[in-house]
């Protein structure tokens, strides 16, 4: 019998589910009698597990490079002329590939856990495994049974695939937007499983929350990084010049990313105070359930979204899965309720803990409210019958000024010391930030910024970038003090020996540059749209747009109508090529703009429509969008920061020096 | 709120106004929200269902149909846009601005965001062309065509 991609993807697949259930009893038996058989047994079923669903992942890009249109998977997404890399890709694009893409990540959290994990914590890190196991369990069985096995063969062999969605084939951020989103979405298992661990064991404490501390930052930097990567992708590749849309799938990506955020910021509460347990608990259990949902929802085909895959049997599955989830979770939840005692209360509402409770309200409110908007359609039409959709000025209305009283908070949380501030802290801590501030508002007037929200955002920046920038220079000044470092040295240590606070504020400034970006880009856009010949030209803010004309390109894989433009003036001289797309497997044509980046603004350019008959003009929009790229740059500044935070710190070596490397008045 | 006396003030009153503070900033939102929902609702109809429930002007709608044969006109210069949004029942008469979609043609599906004004004309703020994306995997040999739905 010769070799074949579809046996070995389908037979790995089938030998890791029993040794995944296998897991869940190992590792269960090895928590409760503390066996050290069972824990070792554990450990191999789970490296051996995540070996095999990484073979069959690896089996499905065989299949794919070598175009195996046996399999029904890669008839459906591939062709013989698609290019290697997008044949690459096609392994998270479309619904079953991107299942057993999930399934690998969670099985290479599963075996870390299993390696890593338990000898620091065995009962609890062992109880997690046992977790970790069952919800491989089900991802298994999804990808080996018709609701997403990737593996199914095609009735009749057809000697051509029908190649990827022409959406998902013409830019190269498909091989990061995805990828980097489901490890945001899976590693937010491994807090979950500890959670759960704790309150199965009903330890009461705060030891799952320090052990997947780091765990729970990457897992949100990830998914943070993934939503801006993926509307990077949508303003490169959809062609309408924005970047979001609250999309239901944008909204089921955001809400974990939102829910987690809040989780960050509440940890330090529990971990300072010894506050805020059930609720940590809360969160850590709402962020994991909403990953699921977003899933049910983008995978199920209920919404109706530019993402949303085809109908499928994974749905009610999905379906079950949340809803047993949930009910286990908050079951568990209750039962331990009375050992989740908190060690005092929340101080003064000027306290730092005060803010961060504040800011997890907000949080949970912003979360609560997309929610609300994305699954108000389907709640109308279960109700009334009624088809519907929600615009996008409800989220707009609703979620701006949440995001401002976020921004302020940011600002302010940071600076005040935990258990309260006196008089003397908050005009040391405020009277350069609030000057700042001052500044800021003052710059988006007199830069003819349209809108209060716009006005206020900058100056919101302004206040909170001032207080990052002092925060660095009080470390710095006492670490120059202290061991008379250079003030470059100083810096460096800064990030080095106090991660987790300085990189947390490089995520902030990196939040700042997003919200700058938004604020901008959404106030003062500029929009022309002409309808020329070849030869004109036409002015749009500043820049000289000139038509060159209309001609066609023949790739292996599609056909281009390309219009060529060359943009001139503000210092640009660049020449773009905006096109319309036709691919062999879609009716419509896909729009490919053309984008003139740069730090200041981004001339992007779309073929609207042209004259078909005899392609004597075509219309042309030009969008010249402010600030844009500075969400991309703001995007990369989080994910920076994130890295530094979560870095493990050196061994401090100068054990004889005084420890302090921050002012001591903050009160960290 | 005594911030000069904030540390000495006793937990008890501090967690009221904390918990006050919270609540309130819930209601508001909860109130905003609430109240944005109602205003950005659009209702997806066909053209005989907008007029059987009687669609107020200036209510936000997306009507789906067909394209009417023989009803597409773009001026580029003018960028005025009409066409006949078609159920195969009721017909409604859209005017939009801008240049129709590269795939816009007579006969084909598209749907329309916008409102009706009050002489019963259909204004556009958007017009998509409706996405036809059930492409069947050609059979074998076959060169897989741009099919019209």
């Amino acid at each position: 019998m010769s070799f074949s991609f579809a046996d070995l993807g389908t037979g790995a697949l089938r030998a890791a589910l029993p040794l995944a259930i296998w897991g869940i009893g190992a590792a269960a038996y090895a928590a409760a009698k503390r066996d050290g058989r069972a824990l070792a047994s554990a450990r191999w079923s789970a490296l051996i597990t995540f070996l095999l669903v990484v073979l069959a992942a690896l089996a499905m890009i065989g299949a794919l490079v070598t175009h195996d249109f046996s399999i029904a998977y890669v008839a459906r997404n591939n062709a013989l002329e698609t290019p290697l890399f997008f044949t690459v890709v096609s392994l998270w694009a479309a619904l079953e590939g991107s299942i057993l893409l999930w399934t690998a990540i969670l099985a290479g959290a599963t075996a870390y856990v299993a390696w890593r994990g338990t000898p620091a914590l065995p009962r609890l890190a062992t109880t997690a495994l046992a977790v970790l196991f069952a919800m491989l369990t089900f991802f298994l069985l999804l990808v080996t049974t018709p609701a997403a096995d990737p593996f199914v063969r095609s009735d009749i062999v057809p000697l051509n695939g029908n190649g990827p969605n022409p959406l998902l084939q013409n830019h190269p951020l498909m091989a990061l937007h995805p990828p980097l989103l489901y490890l945001g979405y899976v590693l937010f298992s491994v807090p979950f499983a500890y959670a759960i661990a704790s309150l199965i064991l009903g330890e009461g404490g705060d030891r799952w929350l320090v052990a997947t501390r780091r765990f729970a930052l990457v897992s949100w930097a990830l998914l943070g990084v993934g939503i801006v990567a993926g509307s990077w992708w949508s303003y490169a590749v959809l062609g309408w010049g924005g970047y979001w849309a609250w999309d239901p799938v944008e909204n089921a990506a955001i809400m974990p990313w939102l829910v987690a955020t809040a989780y960050l910021h509440s940890v330090m509460v529990e971990e300072k105070r010894r506050l805020l347990r059930s609720w940590n608990l809360s969160l850590v259990i709402a962020t994991f359930a909403l990953t699921i949902l977003g899933t049910f929802l983008t995978r199920s085909g209920v919404v109706n979204s530019v993402h949303a895959f085809t109908q499928s049997a994974i749905g009610p599955l999905l379906l079950g899965y949340l809803v047993a989830i949930v009910v286990l979770s908050v079951g568990l939840l209750l039962w331990r309720l009375p050992t989740l005692r908190d060690a005092g209360a929340v101080g003064t509402p000027l306290s730092r803990e005060a803010i961060f409770l504040f800011q997890n309200v907000v949080f949970v409110a912003a979360t609560l409210t997309v929610l609300l908007g994305t699954l108000y359609p389907l709640i109308a039409e279960a109700l009334s019958g009624a088809q519907l959709s929600i615009g996008r000025p409800y989220f707009d209305r609703v979620e701006v000024p949440l995001a401002l009283a976020l921004l302020f908070l940011m600002g302010i949380g940071p600076q005040l010391p935990w258990h309260g501030a006196s008089r003397v802290t908050l005009e040391r801590q405020f009277t350069a930030p609030i000057v700042a501030a001052a500044g800021g508002a003052l710059l988006a007037v007199a830069t003819a910024l349209g809108g209060a929200f716009a006005v206020l955002t900058y100056a919101l920046a302004a206040f909170v970038v001032a207080t990052v920038v002092q925060e660095f220079a009080r470390g710095i000044r006492a670490r120059r003090a202290l061991h008379g470092e250079s003030a470059s040295t100083a810096f460096a240590n800064l990030l080095r020996r106090s991660g987790r606070r300085y990189g947390g504020y490089i995520v902030h400034l990196g939040i700042v540059l997003v919200a700058v970006a938004v604020a901008t880009s959404q106030s003062k856009t500029v929009e022309v749209e002409r309808t020329v010949s070849a030869g004109d030209h036409f002015e749009a803010a500043g820049y000289t747009v000139a038509f060159g004309g209309l001609r066609s390109v023949r790739e292996p894989q599609r056909d281009l109508l390309v219009a060529d433009l060359a943009i001139t003036g503000n210092g640009a001289d660049e020449n773009l090529r905006p096109a319309l797309l036709f691919f062999p497997n879609a009716t419509q044509a896909v729009g490919s703009p053309g984008i003139a980046a740069g730090l200041h603004d981004d001339v992007y350019t779309i073929l609207v429509a042209y004259d078909t008959s005899a392609r004597s003009w075509a219309t042309i929009r030009v969008l010249v969008i402010p600030l844009v790229s500075w969400l991309w740059l703001g995007g990369g500044v989080v994910g920076l920061g994130a890295v530094i935070a979560a870095l493990p710190q050196p061994k401090r070596r100068e054990v004889m020096r005084p420890l302090t490397e921050a002012p001591a008045t903050v009160g960290d | 709120m005594t911030v000069r006396n904030a540390r000495v003030t006793e937990p008890m009153g501090a967690r009221r106004v904390l918990l006050i503070a919270v609540l309130a900033a819930a209601v508001l939102i909860g109130f905003v929200a609430v109240q944005n929902l109602a205003s950005s609702t659009v209702y997806y109809l066909t053209p005989t269902e907008a007029r059987e429930r009687n669609i107020a002007p200036g209510t936000a709608v997306r009507l789906g149909g067909q394209v009417e044969t023989g009803s597409l006109r773009y001026d580029p210069q003018t960028r005025d846009l009409r066409f006949v949004l078609t159920d195969g029942t009721t017909r409604a008469a859209v005017i939009g601005t801008g240049a129709p979609p590269a795939l816009l043609r007579e006969g084909a599906g598209a749907v329309v965001e916008g409102t009706f004004a009050a002489d019963g004309t259909f204004r556009a703020t958007q017009v998509i062309a409706k996405h036809d994306e059930q492409y069947a995997p050609p059979s074998p040999g076959a060169t897989p065509s741009h099919q019209t739905p």
